[in-house]
């Protein structure tokens, strides 16, 4: 299944990019995305423990199943006002 | 009790707070409109600044906003609501935040007005960048 991954704030610029496409075995979760992308970008992983992840436009939690054509979102902490 | 009215907007226009005031609409039974106005500070940790840019997740904002609303209409018997967030580059003295809570009281007007912030950094995904 394909997933879009999409960067936010720095995380941009820790990846050098604003969005990707990564193909997954069906069934895969946010994690094993994850695992995946830490894999070609290090400085992600660096910051996994900080990170904010959102399927669509709600927050999900690393065990979420993802589906075919799902948009993962990956942040940093919020910081509006 | 009628819905709680709401109104977001994400500008990346100045602020206008006396148009904002001046626009206000307030029913007979409601005594206490609390509004709040947050300025960017010249400094960020001991840094000086002259602005902060601001981004976001415009649709994410939308969705994680309307969700904090439905918790305060669920939590405090607010007439209304409005918020104002700018976006892009917003200079040293100029407030990047605007919003203002309409209720019967003014108990419950800074409640949701404060639960309201509070919420919005923790969720909302908005980042802000300092320029020197």
């Amino acid at each position: 299944m394909t997933i879009r991954v999409q960067f936010w704030s720095y995380f941009k610029d820790l990846t050098g990019c604003a969005d990707l496409t990564e193909e997954l075995p069906e069934g895969s979760t946010v994690d094993d995305l994850l695992k995946r992308l830490h894999v070609h970008h290090p400085k992600l992983a660096v910051m996994q423990n900080s990170t904010l992840i959102a399927v669509g436009v709600d927050y999900q939690g690393r065990s979420h199943v993802l589906r075919d054509g799902d948009e993962v979102s990956l942040f940093p902490p919020v910081q509006g006002g | 009790m009628r819905a709680m009215k709401h109104q977001l907007t994400l500008t990346p226009g100045a602020i206008d707070e006396p148009a904002l005031i001046a626009a206000r609409q307030m029913s007979a039974g409601m005594g206490a409109a609390v509004y709040f106005s947050g300025v960017v500070r010249g400094s960020e940790e001991d840094q000086t600044i002259s602005a902060i840019e601001y981004t976001a997740f415009a649709q994410m904002v939308e969705r994680q906003f309307h969700l904090i609303f439905d918790q305060i209409e669920k939590r405090w018997p607010i007439e209304s609501l409005r918020i104002v967030h700018r976006l892009g580059v917003v200079k040293v003295n100029e407030p990047s935040l605007w919003l203002e809570v309409v209720a019967p009281h003014r108990g419950e007007a800074f409640a949701a007005g404060q639960f309201l912030i509070d919420e919005m950094k923790r969720t909302v995904p908005i980042w802000k960048k300092p320029l020197p």
